[in-house]
Formats: structure tokens, C-alpha cells, sequence
């Protein structure tokens, strides 16, 4: 493959899940950054050429909605999708991000929504 | 005019005749007295009289006696001549004594005892002896001179009797003159006194009869003062919305107001009269038992009698609602109960309506939690839903190994979770023994995530089991909230601390006895509650959390500690070094459950 894979930043505090979804992007051709929690997140946002997120909502210190209002701030294109366990999100959190889905609908709706994003960059 | 001033005049009126007659009877007898005393005279001058009729008769019995023998010149005629003169000394004297005190009258006795000695000596006793000489005594010139003798003494006799006649007569007309002058006072006196008493008596009735105007006067005031504050009182009684039935000491209806009679479904004319138990009927909500009236209460107590809770109410149409009732006992200026005041209200929909805010924090609760566990459940089974799609896709050994592995930690957490889920909504009906240690742990892990969002620190000191009687799923929603409120109030970057201890049975800071029991201490360093806001806190519906809270959190924790006869307490500080809030609650290790309260 010509084209160089897109590179996904992936933000939750949960390690296993984080690791498990690190892992599942990879295998569909993603390269994938991880962070912990909002901070390094938004750190390695603004360091690295990101371009799609994937942010879980419910982190200690800053939550989701937070941390996707700064990114938005740092690289207003950049596409995001907004994950959460909760099933009823603040509407103003919800009109920050591109697109958001509860934990637990399954990897390929996953996968589906993240391609979904990236479209615009794979038809120029 | 008081009763004092009155008695004073009844007195008056009293005393003022009786002393008003004694001074007429004084009056009287003094007159009196004056005409008994002429009286008295009148007969002392009768006296004389007929003492001087004596004489003369005596005398005249010696001139007949002297007569008789000088004409017979036997002894026998004698007789009575000497008879008389034998008594007449005597009664000469006595005739003296009798006029001892009228010189003219003595002279005149006197007069006449010399007349009468002279005649006898000079002329009966020379005739006497002449006869008994045998002498004749038919002597003209020696009888003229007789004569002249006993006419002298005649005319003594007559000077005596006239002048005791006159002085008779001078003293009946005295004696008249004084019973006119007595007439005459006796009617001056009457008519005096009459006047006076008459005049006295107007005056004080005058003031008697306008003290009894004013006193009439007032008391119309007063009843017309009386009858508005009735009217005002029979009024504020209608229109209030509780109930009210008073009742005399002998617990029969007097008055009840519109509300006591919809409520018990008696009208008030029926039911004025009647045993209050008659009419109000209450029962033990539960039991079915019926329960002794307020009235026989407040008898018995003689105190007011406080609201007794689960009552119900049997009305006439024998439907029931459940009241709340208080009596309180209606004292006469002794101190003796003279009837009771009876309070009560219709309960039903305020019972109604708590019972389904106490269903709605429940459900507010469990929302919350379901929200947390949703939480808690969705990211370990992300996880393992992305893991099983991985291998589905063909991994190598170690991976599997490696993914097996994860799925296996992330079921655990599930399982963990769900069975500290389990505990939350188990009811019981009677209280099981429970351990705080590990309820409070339950707790703590479901919300560690909760904890970790608000970047909150949570340490606990709960050394060892605990065990208390209790409904375990009620005293987790109590630490749940209380837990939860700490958190947040600490925020980010605070710290809370959760400790539980037991505790023996001791007196406590209030001086109040305590059984033994558990004491749990959650304390955060939050900014702590101002002094405006405590008084509120334990209040339903007061939130200071907005639109996130429902205001009912504590107010239901209170009432599950109350229910395990347990307390909870809460002290703030909201100064600048040492700010935070320290909740304590303290629950009894066998408590009495008392299900009154909530």
C-alpha cells in the first residue's frame, strides 16, 4: 500500500480498553497514538500530525467534552469521534465532535464511523 | 362601687333605725318616768286622804260612843270610844308620817291632834267621869262647848282633806300635762326620725341604684365585648383548615367547626352533646386496634397531648382517612380541667404524597446508579466485544493467549461489579445483620470511577467487620448519598475521608444515654456549608445543586437513620485555613426499629 495509513490519536483512561482498541486499529491499517488521559492526549494532539481522534468522555481531571472543545481550538478540522459508556451525553458535548457512539456497539460500527470520518481524506 | 362600700351602706341602713328608735324608746321612757313619778304622788295624796277619812271616822266613832253612854250611862256604849282612842295615837302618827314633807299640812295635823287632845281631855273625859259620878250631863252650855271643841276638830279634818284634794288635783293636772307633752313628742320624734332615716335611706340608695346603673352599664359592655370576641373566635374557627371539636371535662361534644364535621362526616347539630367517642373514632392505621381518644388522654395526663401518628380516622359512612391529632386540656381559673381542645387534619394526601417522594428518590437513586454501573459494565464489555471481533479476524498464539487473558480480567471487573450491584435493591422486612465494612467498600469501588472523574482522593479507616442490624439496601442509599455529596462538595483536587468504628455504650456529647453501635465519619475538604444554608439541609426539596439534584437525599437519609433509631449529624466550617464538612451517623447495634418515622 502506496498511501501512508492515516494516524489515529486514541484518548481513554481505561488501560485494557485502550489497549485492546489500539490493537483492533492497527489491524485495520490505522497507526495508531494512545494516551491516558485529556492532558497528554491534547499534547500529543498539538505535537504529532493526528488525523482523526478517538476520545472516550468519562476521564478523571478533563473529561471528553474538554478535551474535544481544545482540540478544536488547536486544529478546528481535525475530525473527531466522541466515545462514551453513558448513554445520554450533554447536547452541548455532542455538537462539539463529528460523530459519537456508546462503548459496546461492537468493532465494526466502530471501524465503520471512523472510515466514515477519514472520507473526505481518502477522495480528494 | 364595690362590695366593700356596699356592705358599709347595707350596714348604715341597718344600724341608723335601730339607733334612731333607741333615742325615741330613751326619750319615751324619760317622759314616762316624769308621769309615773306624779303619778305616784297622786297616790300618795289618795293615801293621805283616806288616812284622814280614817281619823275622822275614829274621832266620830268616840263622839257617837261618848254620846251613846252619856245618854245611857252604860259602859257597853263606851265601847267604841275607847276602841278609837286607843287606835287614833297610831294612826295620828301615821297621818303625820303621810305629810311629813308639807309644812302647811303638818301644821294642820298637828293643828288637829291638839284639837282632838283638847276635846278629849277637856270635854269627853269630864263627861265620862261625870256620868260614871251619877252627874247629869244634859248641861247646854257644857254640850255647846262640846260642840265648839269637836267643830274645831271638823274643821281640821276638812282644812286636811281639802288641802290634800288640791294638791290632787294640782298634780292630775301635771300629770295630763305631761302625758299631752308626751303625745306631742312621741309624734315629734316619729316625724323627726321618719324624715331623717327617710332622707338617709334616699341618699344611700341614690348611690347604691347609680352604682348599679354603671355596674349594669359595664356588664353590657362586657357582654357585647364578649360576644365579639366569641363571634371572632367562632370565625378564625371556621375558616381554619384543621379540625377542631371542644369538648367538656366530661368528653361530650360542645362545638366542633365545618372541617371537624366533613372529616368525621357528622353534622355539627347531631353531634354537639355526644360521647367524643361516639362521633370520633380512630384506630391504629396497621393494627386495626382502636386507640385511645385525646380527650382520655389529656384526662389522664392532664397535659397536652401530642400528635399520635398511623391514626385513621372512621368516618360516619365508616370510610376511613388517616389524621394526625392533638388535644390539649382547657383550664378553669383553678387549675382544674374544664374541657378539652381537639385539633386534628386529614393526613392521607400528605402521607400520599410522601410515600411517592420517598418512591422517587428511590428511583432517583437507582437512575444514578444505573447511570454509574452502565458505566462501570460498558467499558469491560467494549473491551471484550473488540477482542472477540480480533480473534475472529485469526491471531497468533501469544496474542490469543494475550487477548484470553484480557477478556478474562475485564469479565472479572463485570462480575465484580454486578455483585455489588446485587446488594442495592434486595428488600427485607425486617432488619439482617449487617457488615458496614464491607457495604461501605461495595460502595466505594462502585463509584471509583466516579471518584477518579472528579479527581477526587478518597481514603477509608475501616479496620475491621462491623456488624449492625439494618436494611442493607436503605443504608446504602444513605452512604451512597452521603458519599456522593462529599465527593462532590471536595472537587477537584479534594479529598475525602470515610472512617467507621464501633462503638460501646456510653453517654454522649449531649449528655444522652447511647446503646452500643457503629459511628461512621465522612468528611471532606470541601468549601464547607454556609450557616445560611445548614438550617436547610435536612428540608425536602432544598438543593444546591440545581437541576442535578432533587433536594430529597438527606431528607430521605434521615429519615432511614431515624427509622434505625440511629442520628446524624452534620458540622461545617467554612473558614479560610481548615474549610470542610464532617457528616457523622450513628447506628444503634440492635436498634428498635421504629417505623413511625418515614
Amino acid at each position: 500500500m502506496t498511501q501512508t495509513s492515516h494516524l489515529i490519536l486514541c484518548v481513554d483512561d481505561e488501560l485494557i480498553g485502550l489497549r485492546v482498541r489500539k490493537v483492533l486499529l492497527e489491524r485495520a491499517g490505522y497507526r495508531v497514538l494512545t494516551a491516558m488521559d485529556g492532558a497528554s492526549g491534547l499534547r500529543l494532539f498539538e505535537s504529532e500530525p493526528v488525523e482523526a481522534v478517538v476520545l472516550d468522555y468519562s476521564m478523571p481531571g478533563m473529561h471528553g467534552g474538554e478535551v474535544a472543545g481544545r482540540m478544536r481550538q488547536i486544529k478546528p478540522s481535525i475530525p473527531i469521534l466522541l466515545l462514551s459508556a453513558y448513554l445520554g451525553l450533554p447536547a452541548d458535548v455532542t455538537s462539539l465532535v463529528n460523530l459519537y457512539m456508546t462503548k459496546g456497539e461492537g468493532a465494526p460500527v466502530l471501524l465503520r464511523k471512523l472510515e466514515t470520518l477519514l472520507q473526505p481524506l481518502n477522495t480528494p | 362601687m364595690n362590695l366593700s362600700q356596699f356592705n358599709r351602706i347595707l350596714q348604715q341602713a341597718l344600724l341608723l333605725p335601730v339607733i334612731a328608735l333607741l333615742l325615741t324608746a330613751g326619750a319615751l321612757y324619760w317622759q314616762i318616768r316624769g308621769a309615773n313619778e306624779t303619778v305616784g304622788i297622786i297616790q300618795t295624796t289618795d293615801v293621805r286622804i283616806a288616812q284622814a277619812g280614817l281619823v275622822a271616822k275614829l274621832i266620830v266613832d268616840e263622839e257617837s260612843g261618848l254620846r251613846g253612854y252619856e245618854t245611857t250611862g252604860d259602859e257597853r256604849f263606851l265601847q267604841p270610844f275607847n276602841d278609837a282612842g286607843n287606835r287614833l295615837p297610831a294612826e295620828f302618827e301615821k297621818l303625820a308620817s303621810l305629810t311629813d314633807s308639807d309644812p302647811q299640812q303638818r301644821y294642820n295635823v298637828e293643828d288637829l291632834r291638839n284639837e282632838h287632845q283638847t276635846w278629849r281631855d277637856a270635854f269627853a273625859l269630864p263627861i265620862i267621869s261625870l256620868v260614871r259620878a251619877g252627874g247629869h250631863t244634859s248641861d247646854v252650855n257644857l254640850n255647846l262647848y262640846g260642840k265648839s271643841l269637836m267643830d274645831q276638830v271638823r274643821q281640821d279634818i276638812e282644812a286636811i282633806t281639802q288641802h290634800a284634794e288640791g294638791r290632787r288635783t294640782v298634780r292630775i293636772g301635771q300629770w295630763r300635762r305631761q302625758v299631752r307633752n308626751l303625745l306631742e313628742a312621741l309624734i315629734a320624734i316619729a316625724l323627726g326620725m321618719g324624715v331623717l332615716i327617710g332622707l338617709f335611706m334616699r341618699s344611700r340608695l341614690h348611690a347604691v341604684s347609680s352604682a348599679y346603673r354603671s355596674s349594669i352599664e359595664i356588664l353590657g359592655r362586657r357582654a357585647e365585648e364578649i360576644f365579639q370576641s366569641e363571634q371572632r373566635l367562632r370565625t378564625t374557627l371556621d375558616s381554619i383548615g384543621d379540625g377542631v371539636i371542644t369538648c367538656d371535662a366530661s368528653g361530650r361534644i360542645q362545638m366542633m367547626n365545618p372541617v371537624a364535621a366533613e372529616l368525621t362526616g357528622w353534622a355539627q347539630t347531631e353531634a354537639v352533646g355526644l360521647p367524643l367517642e361516639n362521633v370520633f373514632k380512630i384506630i391504629n392505621e396497621h393494627t386495626r386496634e382502636p386507640i385511645e381518644t385525646p380527650v382520655a388522654k389529656v384526662m389522664r395526663l392532664k397535659t397536652v397531648v401530642g400528635l399520635a401518628s398511623h391514626t385513621a380516622l372512621i368516618r360516619k359512612d365508616m370510610t376511613q382517612i388517616l389524621i394526625a391529632d392533638s388535644g390539649a386540656p382547657v383550664r378553669d381559673q383553678t387549675g382544674e380541667t374544664a374541657g378539652i381542645v381537639l385539633v386534628f387534619r386529614d393526613i392521607t394526601m400528605e402521607r400520599r404524597t410522601q410515600e411517592a417522594l420517598l418512591a422517587n428518590e428511590k428511583l432517583a437513586v437507582a437512575g444514578r446508579l444505573a447511570a454509574t454501573i452502565a458505566h462501570e459494565i460498558h467499558n469491560p464489555l467494549d473491551s471484550v466485544s473488540n477482542l472477540l471481533y480480533l480473534m475472529k479476524g485469526g491471531t497468533t498464539e501469544d496474542e490469543f493467549k494475550q487477548f484470553i487473558d484480557m477478556a478474562e480480567r475485564e469479565l472479572a471487573r463485570v462480575t465484580q461489579i454486578s455483585r455489588a450491584m446485587l446488594g442495592l435493591y434486595r428488600e427485607s422486612k425486617a432488619p439482617v445483620p449487617v457488615d458496614l465494612h464491607e457495604i461501605l467498600h461495595e460502595i466505594l469501588l462502585l463509584m471509583e470511577h466516579r471518584f477518579q472523574e472528579l479527581g477526587v482522593t478518597v481514603t477509608s479507616d475501616i479496620p475491621q467487620p462491623i456488624g449492625v442490624d439494618a436494611f442493607p439496601a436503605e443504608l446504602r442509599q444513605v452512604f451512597t448519598n452521603l458519599i456522593t455529596n462529599a465527593a462532590e462538595a471536595a472537587g477537584s483536587g479534594g479529598e475525602v475521608r470515610i472512617s467507621a468504628s464501633s462503638l460501646p455504650a456510653g453517654i454522649n456529647s449531649a449528655g444522652n444515654k447511647m446503646p452500643s453501635g457503629a459511628l461512621i465519619i465522612i468528611a471532606d475538604n470541601g468549601s464547607g456549608i454556609s450557616e445560611k444554608v445548614r438550617p436547610h439541609l435536612f428540608q425536602p426539596f432544598f438543593t444546591t445543586k440545581g437541576e442535578r439534584g432533587t433536594g430529597l437525599g438527606l431528607w430521605v437519609s434521615r429519615g432511614i437513620v431515624h427509622k434505625h433509631g440511629g442520628t446524624i449529624d452534620l458540622a461545617s466550617d467554612t473558614g479560610e485555613s481548615a474549610h470542610g464538612t464532617i457528616v457523622s451517623v450513628f447506628l444503634a447495634e440492635k436498634p428498635t426499629i421504629n417505623t413511625n418515622v418515614g
